[in-house]
């Protein structure tokens, strides 16, 4: 039974009144209302909460075919891709069930199995249905699970990759992709060519620049935290790690602060950018005509030493859904390989490879059966991914996460915007690291973050 | 005597007829509005965060005291002032200019202010997505006309520098035609025998508008000034939809560190005494305003 608190108290006096005001309502609504009804008695169109745009297609393009195979059709609730996290908090505080289906990334993961907002998997069915051996490791045993619980299916294996035009280097005698951060710099330097050609560009945005710092740091050797909480990203890995990246700004375009993930992929496919740092599923769009000016003279890396795999997306049953069974069914649909796959090679959504069976170029095709890209570019793609694979580094997932990475990425701003110096930036976010820990208690997410690196250990991530 | 007791009889009744007539009224404020409002003075007060594994707890003025050591707060109330000083400066003066000349057309005075009044019914979320189109790099029409001249292409939003002068463009866009229809309704609303008597006295247009028409709308320029206060303290859309506060800090105004406080950290008291000081402020000085509106008018009126 959870604790009687404030909240717990008027939501339940609530749902009380609600009955009792319902008074002949049917036996079947009220169990319903509790949250104990059976598949027959729940609703089969579902609301499925997700950022809005390109990541919520595939819900629609499969829809006939889920309605026919599992008797349930999604209803999309599309929310902003930045503020998100706060949008699914303000409904689940509430214990609405306005959602039955949350799609979200799985850094939220830690902070919603601590709030009880996500069902177990496991309640409404068996972990066989997901057939978890196919799922990459590093997405199955980081981001699905909380204390060996399965609470959600993977939807999409988001990591970050090089993508680069092969014609513009051959153009400067550079004959391959760049290994280590030293030779990023100096490639970008030497193929800025403003203001026709600019050496790189990367998210410099507010809101996930963040995850371009993280990515050089990982390779700089950087932990998010030791052991005992303290946090390591104003330490010499971090501290290099934010000086390159405002270097890297240099030979950038002008605009790079207003480069969101739109506008990164718009800045490479327009054809003005030599050299990327994006999230795989550029290399979809890349090799596409009717978005690409530069198919078939691209290149696919995995970023230098270390690769960060930012973001992704789970679907979770919501803990206030009155719809669970059916919820599960849907998740359990959109989840099988033989569907995602068709969505990790559509250059129309966002979703990446996720499954061991993702890996299968012959299926480098989108939902409706059509060829994305050439046989020689899916070889390079998907190579890429495995490369950056081998060298995952996960996004943090302890509860509090959202708060981490916020602050962070403001930092990370301000130094990129000339605000302060990468290591007062850097010194700043650490220090309001160390006032959230303690506001979230510390022996708490000392252990949190312990059990989370055992899951990397466990999915064989060097860390 | 009797007339007289008479009349107190009626009076008290009279006086709890008019309380029973008022009260459903008072009630409906109390609930309303008085409550809530006393409910969130009463949260200030308190540690309570929605994602904290502590039971919300009484702190006294420590959420208060947090304010003055909050490096994020201050420079926050910086960029709002920053904003407000330069929305309301800018927008005052091309609103009374646009306004007095509008009162000098022969016609169509109705049609242009109908016109005029467009930008301030858009949605800020259309303001916002028009902006963003109009401010890209790449293929935004100010970037496009920059490159016909020859001129150096611009971020706009993309600097610490220039990102709070396009924001100011934007509300200015947005706000300046309401400036304008106050003044304009205002000068309207002015006695005409005075600006002719001004004339047969020889005063030039210019010395009219100066020591006439600008004192005498004294009035409506302060509640315009107040309406603009307000909506600059609070500005929060267009920030939320174009900059999201960046880059780093630079657009970070009261109205959106409360919101990231509140909504995104879920630290209820302390976003909600962040928003009792921005009240405060706000109430200030819109008292020094009206406490300048009530000043006597100079003799340069008279």
């Amino acid at each position: 039974m959870p604790p009687i608190t404030r909240r717990n108290f008027l939501a339940d006096s609530a749902k009380a009144s609600a009955l009792l005001a319902l008074g002949g309502t049917s036996v079947g609504s009220l169990l319903s209302a509790c949250g104990t009804s059976s598949a027959s008695s729940e609703a089969t169109t579902l609301a499925v909460e997700i950022d809005a745009g390109q990541n919520a297609n595939p819900f629609m393009w499969f829809a006939n075919d889920m309605q026919s195979a599992v008797g349930v059709s999604p209803k999309i609730i599309g929310l902003p891709f930045v503020g998100q996290y706060e949008k699914i908090v303000s409904e689940m505080i509430t214990r609405s069930n306005v959602y039955d289906v949350l799609v979200f990334p799985p850094f939220f993961v830690g902070d919603f199995v601590a709030k009880g907002f996500l069902h177990k998997l496991t309640d409404f069915g068996s972990e066989s249905d997901f057939k978890l051996d196919d799922v990459l490791p590093v997405y199955r045993d980081v981001y699905l699970k909380r204390n060996g619980n399965l609470y959600a299916a993977a939807y999409d294996g988001d990591q970050l990759q090089i993508a680069y035009r092969k014609d513009m280097f051959d153009k400067a005698g550079i004959t391959k992709a760049p290994t280590t951060w030293d030779e990023f710099v100096a490639t970008a330097q030497a193929l800025h060519q403003p203001p026709t050609q600019y050496g790189n560009a990367f998210y410099g945005q507010r809101g996930f620049c963040y995850g371009w710092f993280i990515n050089i740091f990982a390779a700089n050797g950087g932990k998010w935290f030791s052991s005992d909480m303290t946090p390591g990203i104003a330490g010499d890995a971090g501290v290099k790690a934010l000086e390159t990246l405002i270097k890297l700004k240099r030979y950038a375009p002008p605009n790079i602060l207003q480069i969101g993930y739109p506008e990164l992929n718009e800045a490479y496919l327009n054809g003005s950018t030599a050299m990327v740092v994006q999230w795989n599923d550029l290399a979809l769009k890349a090799e596409d005509s009717t978005k690409s000016k530069s198919v078939g003279m691209n290149g696919y890396a995995p970023s230098p030493v270390a690769n960060y795999m930012p973001y992704s997306r789970v679907m979770a049953i919501s803990a206030y859904t009155s719809n669970p069974h059916n919820s599960y069914k849907l998740i359990q649909y959109m989840n099988r390989s033989e569907v995602s796959i068709k969505d990790v090679y559509d250059p129309n959504c966002g979703e990446d490879p996720f499954r061991t069976s993702h890996f299968d170029t012959s299926a480098v095709k989108d939902h409706t059966g059509k060829p994305t890209m050439s046989a020689a570019a899916a070889t390079t793609y998907v190579s890429a991914n495995k490369g950056g694979l081998a060298i995952g580094y996960p996004e943090l997932s302890i509860p509090g996460a959202p708060r981490y990475i916020d602050i962070l990425d403001l930092k990370v701003n301000e130094a990129l915007s000339g605000g302060s110096t990468a290591a007062q930036a850097l010194k700043s976010a650490s220090d309001e690291w160390n006032s959230i820990t303690t506001a979230l208690d510390k022996s708490a997410q000392v252990k949190a973050y312990a059990d989370w690196v055992d899951s990397f250990h466990k999915a064989g991530i060097n860390y | 005597m009797a007339a007289v007791v008479g009349r107190r009889r009626a009076s008290g009744g009279g006086r709890r007829f008019a309380l029973l007539t008022v009260a459903p009224a008072t009630l409906l404020l109390v609930g309303i509005s008085i409550f809530p409002l006393l409910w969130a003075l009463r949260l200030s007060f308190m540690q309570d965060s929605l994602l904290s594994v502590a039971t919300p707890h009484f702190i006294g003025v420590d959420n208060y005291a947090h304010l003055f050591h909050d490096p994020l707060f201050w420079s926050s109330l910086g960029v709002t002032s920053v904003f407000a000083v330069s929305v309301i400066t800018i927008q005052l003066v091309a609103g009374l200019a646009i306004a007095l000349a509008l009162d000098r057309l022969p016609r169509y005075q109705q049609v242009i202010a109908t016109i005029l009044l467009i930008p301030s019914i858009l949605s800020p979320s259309v303001v916002s997505f028009q902006w963003r189109q109009l401010f890209d790099y790449y293929s935004g029409p100010l970037n496009y006309f920059l490159g016909l001249l020859h001129l150096p292409l611009q971020g706009w939003t993309a600097s610490a520098r220039g990102a709070l002068p396009a924001l100011v463009l934007v509300d200015f866009w947005e706000w300046t035609p309401f400036m304008v229809l106050l003044m304009f309704a205002g000068i309207k609303s002015l006695p005409r025998s005075v600006f002719e008597a001004a004339r047969i006295d020889g005063s030039s247009g210019w010395q009219v508008t100066i020591f006439q028409t600008i004192p005498l709308l004294r009035r409506v320029i302060a509640i315009a000034v107040i309406l603009r206060l307000i909506g600059a303290f609070k500005i929060f859309d267009i920030i939320y939809s174009l900059t999201a506060g960046g880059p780093g800090t630079s657009t970070e105004s009261l109205a959106f560190y409360t919101y990231v406080q509140g909504f995104r950290y879920f630290d209820l008291g302390y976003s909600t005494a962040m928003a009792f000081v921005t009240l405060i402020l706000i109430t200030v000085l819109a008292r020094l305003i009206l406490g300048f509106m009530e000043r006597p008018i100079g003799r340069s009126v008279g």
